[in-house]
């Protein structure tokens, strides 16, 4: 289990969690190593918290990441981030969006959901994380698909020291989940999410 | 995720699917001929693939009206010598158990696999039901794999025991495994149907006399399937031999004691079961006789300590028990590899990393998380429904009981949500005692005719002062979009033909229209239905998505928007929003999301002031 590559991708039903994390175990798989992952189904649909579990590596035992395990968090919404950092290991990486999604309770009560969104930046640096913000949705845009903003993210992610895979065996994997006729914006979304995290 | 082509080719090979299809895999390894199943969370792809495999394959494969149902089907076709299966989730028992305790008397000549999968910690479930007691109550055989890849081997091994000792199996899968993704090792099959043949005698007829007979039979069944279970190498002991401590554990619960091991950098002896009903006896006391302490390692009940607690003392062994008995463990939620660890570390020692500070922050932050609860979707005519009858009906000023479906997410009325079918019955009851108010039912198409029939009927026979309404969206939409007899037989005439009086049809959309139907529906004295029918809005806009058609979307003037929040605070449409900007009084205003609308218009209808109107090309 110490050379397991533990990690989550969180965000919010409907915004792609499941895709990249598709993309992920077939990389894996496709590179020889085993995978292991966990999700929620059912109830947790669209506008629900949605989070997938997943593990990398040659001996796989229980398909759960418990708190303080994960090298890497992806969060495709930035308090759907803050939720799931807890799982992070001291000193992982999280690449989040800068996406805010509104839940229903803060339409509701718009004094909770300002201070909440005056403090996020605050309240996610207290963890011993190292923090990765991008603007996913800016960046999905220019790719020409704002749905990609997922993707984007997985092009971040394939930058983190220590991360089991490269980013042509992830770009190898993408070719074959995507759609065809998107697939040439999903390539762009890709590599700008590869470089916003080079600079 | 396994496409329908991985999951037929016959062909050696390792497959990224889920537990669930896994199983499915395994079933079509072994042979499956018949398969009927109703969907349940998180049963319903193992059923999904078996049906969706099943025209290339060639075996029969049905989704049931009911648990029942569908076990009845898969068993009539067992007996008749062909192998069958059928699944549901845990409270799915509770439906078939009249069938099965029976059935586990008279056994079966073709393989028979009942695959049950539990839900501890409730994702998406109504209790934590633990179905390993169906060992001891049903007095059924059961397999318990700990991962994917023992579920599809232990689904093809099933059928090979069932038929070996013609007994009903049962397979026992939990969240974890049933909604786990891994690359799985698939293999060859060589499936060759049969013709079903009958036998025919007294063994099928469970009248007392021959149900007398058939009890002992069983029960000396049952020991010797316990005594064969050493050879079959379904209970694995491993670890280094040391007498001080053992720990016996199974199922899922077994790879979060592996990686708790791990964490706290120990090896202690484990004793590993495959199958945990009937007791591997032999194997349990061999391992148990010289070891001091017994650890039990298992999710929600003490199944496994309980029984093999007994089973030493009945064997004159006292090691000391930890497990439930000693809080080690909790009878409730799910395990994880770290409260494993940190339950394990109490008796065997070993260092594990401290996460109070990261728990500190967690608790720090936690205030600034919003709750986010499963919502209807955007245009869900379940909302518009329940709105207008919230518009006509106030809470406080009528009974709501509601039943097992999308619309249980209701936000605004329902009072009690049971079991399948269950809301027409409560609501017989409610109306037999409280006479002030009127009394609704809440029922979908599927549940309809799951468990709502009968209580239907027993409304209608008994003049039941009940308002029953129908939520028909055209499929079973909780689950995943399953089909249901609603495509071919009408609820309407169903309803008219046992009798009920007044039976109205109408389009949730039209909000004018909807609050005259319950105000109708409300004069009349007996039970009434009233049927939405309309196909799930989810569904029909992902649909002409799919096809490339025009969604006619709405739009919100933002200087008519008088900012109330009728449409965002109190409709919920997940659709809509607060702006960002601000109109010419200052005022953040509603808006819609075109992505997201799917035009059904009933905001438009609700704004007090007329602001919400069909966005122009």
């Amino acid at each position: 289990m110490k050379d397991t590559y533990q990690m989550m991708v969180c965000g919010v039903g409907g915004q792609g969690i499941l895709t990249i994390t598709d993309i992920i175990v077939m990389a894996a798989k496709e590179k020889g190593l085993r995978v292991l992952g966990s999700e929620v189904h059912g109830m947790a649909q669209k506008g629900g918290s949605v989070v997938t579990n997943l593990k990398i590596g040659k001996e796989l035992h229980s398909p759960v990441t418990p708190v303080g395990s994960c090298k890497a968090l992806v969060g495709l919404e930035q308090n759907e981030t803050l939720r799931y950092l807890k799982f992070l290991e001291p000193g992982g990486t999280v690449i989040t969006s800068k996406t805010v999604l509104f839940p229903i309770s803060w339409k509701k009560d718009k004094k909770a959901a300002q201070l909440a969104r005056e403090s996020i930046e605050e309240n996610l640096s207290k963890f011993d994380a190292e923090v990765v913000m991008i603007n996913a949705e800016r960046l999905a845009i220019e790719a020409g698909l704002a749905l990609a903003q997922n993707i984007v993210l997985l092009g971040a992610l394939s930058q983190v020291e220590g991360f089991p895979l490269t980013v042509n065996e992830l770009k190898d994997a993408l070719k074959r989940r995507v759609p065809s006729k998107y697939l040439e914006q999903n390539i762009k979304a890709f590599e700008l999410g590869i470089k916003s995290l080079e600079n | 995720m396994a496409k329908v082509d991985e999951l037929i080719a016959n062909k050696e090979e390792r497959v990224l699917c889920l537990g669930n299809e896994a199983i499915a895999r395994g079933a079509i390894e072994a042979g499956v001929q018949v398969f009927a199943a109703y969907p349940g969370t998180p049963s319903s792809e193992a059923s999904t693939a078996l049906i969706a495999t099943s025209s290339k394959l060639g075996h029969y494969a049905e989704w049931s009206t009911n648990e029942k149902v569908a076990f009845e089907t898969a068993y009539g076709a067992a007996i008749s010598g062909i192998r069958a299966m059928t699944a549901c989730k845990h409270v799915g028992i509770n439906v078939l158990s009249d069938a099965l305790f029976s059935a586990a008397y008279m056994g079966t000549t073709g393989g028979f696999v009942l695959l049950v999968a539990d839900d501890p910690h409730c994702f998406s479930s109504q209790n934590e039901q633990d179905s390993r007691w169906l060992g001891v109550t049903a007095q059924v055989p059961v397999l318990e794999p700990s991962n994917p890849q023992e579920a599809k081997d232990f689904t093809k091994l099933a059928f090979d025991i069932s038929e070996k000792f013609e007994q009903i199996m049962v397979l026992r899968s939990t969240t974890r495994i049933s909604h786990a993704r891994a690359d799985i090792q698939f293999e060859k099959f060589n499936t060759e149907f049969k013709k079903g043949e009958f036998e025919k005698g007294i063994r099928y007829k469970c009248l007392p006399a021959i149900a007398r007979a058939n009890h002992p039979k069983l029960v000396a069944k049952l020991e010797e399937i316990a005594n064969w279970i050493p050879e079959s190498g379904l209970s694995v002991i491993e670890g280094p031999s040391n007498n001080e401590y053992g720990v016996i554990t199974s199922g899922i619960s077994y790879e979060y004691l592996r990686d708790a091991l791990d964490l706290l950098n120990k090896d202690i002896p484990i004793l590993k079961l495959g199958m945990i009903a009937p007791l591997d006896k032999k194997t349990i006391l061999d391992f148990a006789k010289d070891k001091k302490n017994i650890i039990f390692i298992e999710e929600v009940d003490a199944y496994l300590e309980d029984r093999i607690s007994a089973l030493l003392i009945q064997n004159g062994l006292t090691p000391k028990i930890h497990g439930k008995c000693t809080g080690l463990t909790k009878r409730y939620h799910e395990l994880n590899s770290r409260i494993v660890a940190e339950a394990l570390q109490g008796i065997i020692g070993g260092e594990l990393s401290s996460i109070d500070k990261i728990e500190e922050i967690a608790e720090e932050t936690k205030d600034f998380i919003p709750f986010r609860p499963p919502l209807f979707c955007p245009g869900c005519q379940h909302r518009a429904a329940f709105w207008e009858l919230s518009k006509v009906v106030r809470k406080n000023k009528g009974i709501f009981a509601s039943d097992i479906g999308c619309y249980s997410l209701d936000p605004w009325l329902t009072d009690t949500i049971l079991c399948m079918g269950g809301g027409i019955s409560m609501a017989n009851g409610f109306s037999r005692v409280i006479n002030d108010k009127p009394v609704f039912a809440f029922i979908g198409d599927s549940t309809f005719f799951h468990t709502g029939l009968p209580a239907l009927a027993n409304a209608v026979y008994h003049k039941a002062n009940i308002n029953i309404l129908v939520l028909d969206n055209r499929m079973t939409a909780m689950t995943g979009f399953q089909p249901n007899p609603t495509e071919t037989i009408d609820i309407a005439e169903i309803a008219k033909s046992l009798g009920v009086q007044h039976v109205v049809e109408f389009d949730p959309y039209d909000f004018e229209k909807g609050k005259e139907t319950f105000e109708e529906a409300l004069k009349h004295e007996g039970p009434s239905v009233i049927i939405m029918k309309k196909v799930c809005a989810n569904e029909w806009w992902r649909q002409t998505r799919r096809r490339g058609e025009k969604i006619e979307v709405y739009t919100i003037d933002p200087e008519t928007c008088i900012s109330c929040g009728t449409c965002i605070v109190q409709y919920q449409c997940p659709a809509i929003s607060w702006s960002i900007d601000t109109n010419s009084r200052g005022k953040n205003y509603s808006v819609i999301d075109p992505s997201m609308c799917t035009g059904c218009s009933v905001c438009s209808q609700l704004c007090p002031v007329g602001a919400i109107s069909k966005a122009e090309e």
